[in-house]
């Protein structure tokens, strides 16, 4: 019988093991396949010659990526927002969920600020009004539009929230009988607790307002100021769409030229790097971050 | 309401009319301060129309349609470029650009701005929906009067050439509300055919000269090149199509247009004779070609991966020398098939029209408008739009002295910079420009002009590249390869059968999108597609696929559509 269990169990964990292995896998390969592309000539590329390993490596499109002015700029551009984007969700996430931990009792208004947040994270106005909102404000063309709209991730508010509602309650009431305000309490005794939780979030905002493309697409009305994911994924170019428009011979020439990919992939793989860096380093806290704030007392 | 209408159409034709009168007074006014100036500067024709420069500077908002890969110099933008300041010297006018963005993002801009109800001066809308619903919101100012006015002859003659196709296009209830961009017949979708490998396995094609071949001919040249294998390739395919098959534009590239038409056949497209409409995908003779592809499909004449080839898949294909037959559009040497020489400096085309059984290359007329450029309602000065295109229309494409007189433009044009700088992204050419700007060409390369009697820089620029590729064919550039391919093989095509009558022009007709095409089309679409290539492949049978497939179109709403149109065209 034991031996059965363990025998099954132990069918069972290998088994896993290959699922777990095979998806990591299938995450790992479009990637390498990127890079091996990016390592690879043009040449080789277009004849769809490049699969794991480069094709006359060589490393002239880094050389070409130095000289991108615009590739440059566009990493700023997003190197910033994420800077703003961090700063302001991580202070507004934090003050929001520790008033949202107190019972009604405390708090009145808690259940609705709660109900209103759930409503707002499940239905939105959509784009157009989204837009013209942000219009409104004067906020098109300027960096606060990709920053703003975003500012408050209610997910992670209701993450950070239940992180704090597991810390003992005891560890506050000792702080309040100690003489320190709520805010005191917040700052000196929930936050340094919840840092697992804190750098999760962190990540998120880090990895979310990195990635999105979308927001720049509609946000910005210059391509030079596009952050770097809107620039790349405006060089994905469609010519079999664009041969319908009544497009210039010479137009379509220029356009052919930027469909060199190895050039976008090597642009894909250094804007990949920053997360790259980042990830290890949050990680450790991922895990826990999220495990822990999902259980409350 | 409809009285609304026609009153607010009366004070603003009024209006524009006054507005005119003033500005011809102070047009008149200025010149005199002005002339001296300007002739020192630069050479300006446009000056010399009625309607020079501003005398106070004058401030357009644009909504432009970019392109990623301009080729601006370093430190030039959209707003401010060669183009830009010519505008800007010409006329004294500051184009502000409220929105740019590329492609079908553009389009998203267009419909984010219509949606909050603010547009920019002059905007280019891409469709004609997007025209017809900015004129039904009364958000853009009807450009009849300035036209009439402003447009310098050349101009209006470009727009007459198509015979009223291309203004008929912007009239809505007789105002002209756009200056449309127009659209050349690109001609048919040629056979390309690898000439070099032609010549090693001796293939000879086309006996009667008339550069057409048959369809026989063209299965025979892909089996002996599939027989051959020059390149030693693995995988060989004798013909490869995009898996979309068949494509609305005469010219598809990668697409099985040019047999269909040979058979009869015009694939998505819309016919109409005596008031009744058509859709030629659904015509017996589409049946036809697409046996004739499933037929080649079992003799393994067609790709075997057919249906799941992309369109990056089929150009690796040519540039690995796997297949050496394919088909597009006069320009593809340019930007597509200049990868198969990056691979093998030996390799030359030549290319073919698919003749039907009367020795006639069967040819479709395409919509005369691509893109329009609108003047918003609040625009203060409508009449620049028009300034505008005559300078771009016609002065900078007139003159042949853009080198003396616009040093900086004539430099943009050699290195390659692209079109979409223009403050309008749209193409305004006389109908017949293809034909006539390879006219000079060609007649340069048989030494019959000298370079600077060539007419255009564009047409100077081509032709020197053709001089080195002759020079040196193997040893010339890929640019100057790609030059001569278009021109003295692609356009000299269209050429030979314009000359020799041996087109069968087919004029399509161009509906609007109807109330069931917004909600049907696309199934229709998806519909097409996946039986055209299950025909192919042979998965189901040509005969009953087809009568299956005609069945069930117009039951999903063909049929509406077909009444729809009629009643469009009544």
């Amino acid at each position: 019988m034991i031996e059965n269990r363990s025998f099954s169990s132990r069918a069972r964990v290998s088994i896993i093991y290959c699922i777990v292995i095979l998806l990591g896998l299938v995450c790992l390969l479009p990637l390498w396949n990127i890079v091996a592309i990016s390592f690879s000539s043009s040449a080789a590329v277009t004849a769809n010659k490049v699969g794991l390993a480069p094709v006359d490596f060589t490393t002239v499109a880094y050389k070409k990526i130095i000289e991108d002015s615009q590739f440059w700029r566009s990493f700023m551009i997003s190197v910033v927002r994420v800077i703003l984007a961090v700063i302001l969700n991580t202070v507004l996430v934090v003050l929001m969920a520790y008033p949202l931990t107190k019972s009604t009792r405390e708090f009145r208004g808690r259940n609705l600020y709660m109900n209103l947040l759930i409503f707002a994270m499940l239905f939105n106005g959509g784009m157009i009004p989204s837009f013209i909102l942000v219009k409104e404000l004067g906020l098109l063309n300027s960096i606060w539009a990709l920053v703003l709209p975003g500012a408050l991730p209610i997910f992670n508010v209701i993450l950070v929230m239940n992180f704090f509602l597991g810390i003992p309650k005891s560890l506050e009431e000792a702080a309040i009988i100690d003489g320190a305000n709520p805010l005191q309490v917040l700052i000196k005794i929930l936050v340094p607790c919840a840092k697992p939780c804190i750098a999760t979030i962190v990540l998120f905002s880090i990895v979310g307002s990195w990635n999105d493309f979308f927001s720049g697409l509609i946000y910005i009305q210059k391509p030079r100021n596009y952050p770097i994911m809107t620039y790349i994924q405006s060089l994905n170019v469609d010519i079999q769409e664009l041969l319908k428009s009544g497009m210039s011979s010479s137009s379509l020439g220029n356009l052919s030229e930027l469909s060199n990919k190895n050039l976008n992939a090597a642009k894909i793989v250094v804007a990949v790097i920053p997360l790259l860096l980042i990830y290890p380093i949050l990680q450790k806290y991922l895990i826990t971050g999220i495990v822990m704030g999902s259980v409350k007392e | 309401m409809r009285k609304k209408v026609i009153v607010k159409g009366l004070v603003v034709t009024l209006i524009t009319s006054l507005m005119t009168i003033s500005l011809v007074a102070c047009g008149s006014g200025n010149k005199k301060e002005e002339t001296t100036k300007e002739s020192s500067q630069v050479n300006i024709e446009a000056g010399q129309q009625k309607g020079g420069a501003y005398e106070e500077e004058v401030t357009i908002t644009l909504g432009r349609q970019t392109l990623q890969n301009a080729k601006l110099p370093d430190g030039d933008t959209y707003e401010d470029n060669a183009y830009t300041r010519l505008v800007k010297d010409v006329y004294n006018i500051k184009l502000v650009d409220e929105f740019e963005a590329s492609g079908d993002d553009y389009g998203r801009q267009v419909s984010l701005a219509l949606s909050a109800g603010e547009i920019p001066d002059m905007m280019k809308v891409a469709t004609y929906d997007e025209l017809k619903e900015l004129y039904e919101n009364d958000m853009i100012a009807d450009l009849s009067g300035v036209y009439e006015d402003y447009a310098s002859d050349y101009l209006k003659s470009i727009y007459d050439s198509y015979e009223g196709r291309a203004l008929d296009k912007v009239t809505f209830d007789g105002k002209m509300m756009a200056l449309p961009g127009t659209n050349v017949d690109a001609g048919p979708s040629e056979v390309w055919i690898r000439s070099d490998w032609m010549e090693t396995l001796g293939i000879q094609v086309d006996q009667d000269g008339n550069h057409a071949i048959t369809i026989e001919e063209l299965e025979m040249v892909a089996s002996k090149f599939k027989e051959a294998n020059l390149n030693q390739a693995e995988n060989v395919v004798g013909m490869a199509f995009a898996p979309w098959l068949t494509s609305g534009d005469p010219d598809g590239t990668y697409s099985m247009n040019s047999i269909a038409y040979a058979l009869g056949a015009f694939p998505k497209t819309w016919l109409e004779s005596d008031g009744k409409v058509v859709y030629g995908s659904t015509a017996p003779e589409m049946k036809e070609a697409l046996s004739v592809i499933s037929k080649w499909f079992e003799e393994g004449l067609v790709d075997p991966q057919l249906g799941t080839r992309t369109w990056d898949d089929i150009s690796a294909l040519l540039s690995n020398g796997q297949t050496g037959i394919t088909f597009g559009t006069w320009h593809i040497p340019d930007w597509l098939l200049n990868n198969v020489r990056v691979m093998d400096p030996n390799a030359t085309f030549e290319a073919y029209g698919i003749e039907n059984a009367q020795g006639e290359v069967s040819c479709k007329h395409n919509d005369a408008v691509a893109g329009y450029i609108v003047v918003s309602k609040e625009c203060k000065n409508p009449e620049a739009a028009i300034k505008i295109a005559n300078l771009f229309y016609d002065t900078l494409v007139t003159s042949n002295t853009i080198e003396k007189d616009y040093p900086e433009v004539a430099t943009y044009i050699a290195n390659g910079v692209d079109g979409s700088t223009r403050p309008f992204n749209i193409e305004v050419n006389l109908y017949t420009s293809l034909l006539d700007d390879y006219s000079d060409v060609e007649k340069f390369v048989s030494g019959d002009i000298s370079i600077d009697e060539v007419r255009t820089t564009e047409s100077k620029n081509v032709s020197s590249s053709i001089q080195k590729y002759l020079e040196n064919p193997t040893g010339a550039e890929v640019v100057d390869w790609s030059k001569y391919h278009s021109r003295m093989k692609g356009i000299e095509l269209i050429q030979t059968f314009t000359e020799n009558a041996t087109f069968n022009w087919i004029t399509p007709i161009f509906p609007q999108t109807t109330t069931t095409m917004e909600t049907n089309q696309a199934n229709l679409d998806k519909l097409e597609e996946e039986t055209f290539i299950k025909i192919a492949i042979g998965q189901i049978d040509a005969e009953e696929g087809f009568n299956e497939f005609v069945k069930e179109w117009n039951k999903l709403g063909g049929k509406q559509i077909i009444a729809e149109i009629e009643e469009q065209l009544k």
